[in-house]
């Protein structure tokens, strides 16, 4: 296991203790309060240090650039349909035309997240799978 | 739909007995690229396929196979 590979397990684990905590915290202390769980998502950041100076080749340039790819297309879904999203809820069933502008923060949390969790995610499967040079 | 093949492994044995480390250092890429190309899931480019098949002094066409299969199958 590479270094890139380890930095994604530790994005898909920081993602399962953000859930976990979240469903721990829902009935104990409401949906709001319940959401301070993704803070745990900062523990993320500690991948800078995972192998700083390991070596690395084009087999792992083309790997990471499609994983940055598939994230950048699923943050930019995820930001489009929260926005939507949210404007459907509050029009439909509180029938007001305006969203509350704090909720604009939370959808691009909400996009940085699935960025770096679908980033890892799809790391993680092309090392398993056929991947073909994208450079050079 | 286009296929390459290669016979990297076959290569490794008749030079010496070659490690997969040893090739991966005269080609300039990692143990796991050389472990992905001989399980047929990586296609190199251009660059390190020439670079490989200097590692075996010999020519890209006999390290790499290319075929093309009709589909039809």
């Amino acid at each position: 296991m590479n270094a890139e590979q380890k930095r994604a397990w530790l994005g898909v684990a920081t993602m399962g203790a953000c859930v976990l905590g979240y469903f721990v915290l829902l009935p104990l202390f409401g949906p709001v309060v319940a959401t301070a769980a993704f803070a745990f998502y900062g523990i993320n950041g500690f991948a800078g240090v995972i192998g700083r100076h390991e070596e690395v080749d084009e087999r792992d340039r083309s790997i990471a650039r499609r994983a940055t790819l598939a994230g950048a297309v699923a943050s930019y879904l995820a930001f489009v349909i929260g926005c939507m999203g949210t404007w459907f809820v509050v029009f439909a069933f509180q029938h007001k035309e305006q969203v509350w502008v704090h909720a604009l923060g939370t959808i691009t949390i909400l996009g940085a997240v699935v960025f770096f969790f679908i980033r890892s995610v799809v790391i993680l499967l092309l090392y398993g799978r056929h991947v073909e040079a994208s450079d050079g | 739909m286009a296929r390459i093949t290669n016979s990297i492994r076959r290569l490794r044995f008749d030079h010496g007995e070659m490690t997969q480390e040893e090739l991966a250092r005269r080609a300039g890429c990692t143990r796991q690229t050389v472990i992905a190309l001989e399980a047929g899931k990586y296609t190199p480019s251009l660059a390190l396929a020439f670079r490989i098949a200097r590692s075996f002094d010999c020519q890209v066409e006999d390290v790499f196979t290319f075929s093309v299969n009709s589909g039809k199958e």
